[in-house]
């Protein structure tokens, strides 16, 4: 019975993972059959031995933290103004008129251009980073906020105001809690954008990250280390998507799906 | 009608006048130092001249072409992906663990890898667009084809469609809405992509252009720069919706968003 279960869940997971293997396998073959010259593509198997040298060097671990603080830095600010803003909209109606047809204009804008601007204001370092990642990362929570305190049922606010609840009470006790799954929403679109922009604005404008380890190691045609820090980027991306689908589930237990 | 179209504009263009106003109000009585915020009148007298500038519409140009080149190339491989995935339960077996894992990558991270395969110039640009427009497409594609009612096929089957017209006259057209949404992300894709590509490394195009005015202190002509990016992704954006507007009239969810 144990082993059959067993048995059962290898398949699955080799049926779940068999193209990502292949893929692997294939590029393995290619790279040691010396189709390709090592400096386009090196073998996986190398890339995979540069790890213990790259961590040992200061190359993944360092950078690593630098880019994360970043992101997680501009996600921050991001997720407070734009919810806030969201909400306001939601609520106020000259706040709506006032801020809709700038938030219309600047959305679809790839938020990238922005990045010589902010550099000029805020330096080549951190806060220019956070900066994009912040111009990046409000749009989402703003629509998630607004879209989220729309649904709010009408009689629930009134119930709240002929029971004397203050406004600030009725931000926090309802509408907050009744947007969590909008919010939850927008903050899966929010956090690989956060990532993508600080790698990008690092590797524009250096200032250290996984970004700019990666220009800078294409840059002296070490493939090695630009595949390596490409595996880091994936599976970095990978697991903090889950994370946030894990505080998802977390936050909205007591939601119905 | 024209007093109701003359309102609907001028609550788009007020909001608007009035941020530019604070833009000119805050350089002019100093609260910023006017060397790194120029105000509305200089940003404008910029653009004005950049207008009346060739080589701008060269490096304007060479932009729109590889985001629009790159979207075209991801829709030709993202959409058939998508109904394959959709309609052979093999290909989507394979193809899903593929994609998903690549979703999470940065797709600029791949333009440094791209350099070492196709040297600096447009082939990087467009395959990196290309790459990450791709993504959207493919998963908005296989939903759309995915989700057609069952009744609708039911219905056709009856009537004696074939294999071939149930995906050409039923699942497409019923996929519509969701290939057009994937198109239109994969636009804003297509534009931040290819100007964070001209970031990294390039000879010509608009994201170059903007470093260079960074770089040698001409403020008004970056931020000119900047906001014809602004205003280019803007009628872009607008331009796609309007078609998804009319390809969509025959639907009863139409003529919203």
């Amino acid at each position: 019975m144990a082993v059959a279960s067993h048995l059962r869940r290898i398949r699955e997971v080799l049926i779940a993972t068999y193209p990502l293997l292949l893929v692997a396998a294939v590029w393995e073959a290619a790279t040691q059959g010396g189709l390709v010259r090592p400096i386009f593509l090196p073998p996986l198997s190398s890339v995979i031995a540069s790890f213990p040298d790259l961590v040992r060097s200061g190359e993944i671990v360092e950078p690593l933290l630098v880019s994360m603080y970043r992101a997680a830095a501009g996600l921050a600010i991001a997720m407070i103004a734009g919810v806030s803003l969201g909400f306001m909209m939601a609520r106020i109606r000259w706040i709506k008129w006032l801020f809709e047809p700038l938030i219309a204009l600047s959305f679809p804008s790839p938020k990238v251009a922005f990045l010589p601007i902010f550099i000029l204001w805020f330096g080549i370092d951190h806060l220019s980073k956070i900066a994009l990642v912040v111009s990046t990362c409000i749009f989402p929570f703003i629509i998630a906020a607004e879209a989220g305190a729309r649904t709010v049922p009408r009689v629930q606010l009134w119930a709240a105001d002929m029971m004397g609840t203050s406004r600030m009470t009725t931000l926090w006790k309802i509408i907050l809690p009744a947007s969590l799954p909008s919010l939850m929403s927008g903050m899966r679109i929010a956090v690989p954008f956060a990532l993508v922009s600080t790698f990008t604005a690092e590797m524009i404008a250096g200032g250290g990250g996984l970004g700019g380890g990666l220009v800078y190691a294409q840059r002296f045609f070490e493939t090695i280390t630009v595949f390596a820090l490409l595996l880091v980027m994936i599976v970095i991306g990978y697991l903090i998507d889950l994370l946030v689908l894990g505080l998802r589930h977390r936050v909205l237990r007591w939601h119905q799906a | 009608m024209t007093a109701r179209w003359f309102r609907r504009f001028a609550d788009q263009a007020i909001p608007i006048a009035l941020f530019t106003a604070i833009w000119q109000a805050l350089p002019t009585v100093e609260l910023i130092d006017p060397s790194v915020l120029p105000s509305p009148v200089r940003v404008a007298r910029a653009l004005w001249d950049l207008a009346q500038t060739p080589s701008f519409y060269v490096d304007l140009g060479m932009t729109l072409w590889r985001g629009l080149a790159g979207l075209f190339f991801g829709a030709a491989i993202g959409i058939p992906l998508g109904i394959l995935m959709a309609t052979c339960p093999r290909a989507h077996g394979f193809f899903d663990p593929l994609v998903k894992v690549t979703y999470s990558l940065p797709k600029t991270a791949l333009v440094p890898l791209f350099i070492l395969w196709f040297g600096i110039g447009s082939t990087t640009s467009i395959v990196a667009v290309a790459m990450s427009t791709m993504l959207p497409l493919i998963v908005y594609t296989y939903h759309g084809v995915h989700d057609t009612p069952n009744i609708l096929i039911w219905s056709a089957q009856a009537m004696g469609t074939g294999q071939r017209g149930l995906i050409w006259k039923v699942s497409l057209r019923s996929a519509q809405h969701g290939i057009l949404t994937g198109l239109r992300i994969g636009l804003g894709f297509a534009f931040l992509i290819a100007i964070a590509a001209e970031m990294i490394a390039a000879k010509v195009g608009i994201g170059k252009l903007l470093f260079m005015y960074g770089e040698t202190g001409a403020y008004d002509y970056m931020f000119a720069a900047v906001l014809a990016v602004v205003i280019a992704a803007y009628a872009a954006d607008q331009a796609l919706l309007s078609i998804t507007n009319h390809c969509l009239r025959w639907q009863p969810s139409a003529g919203q968003h």
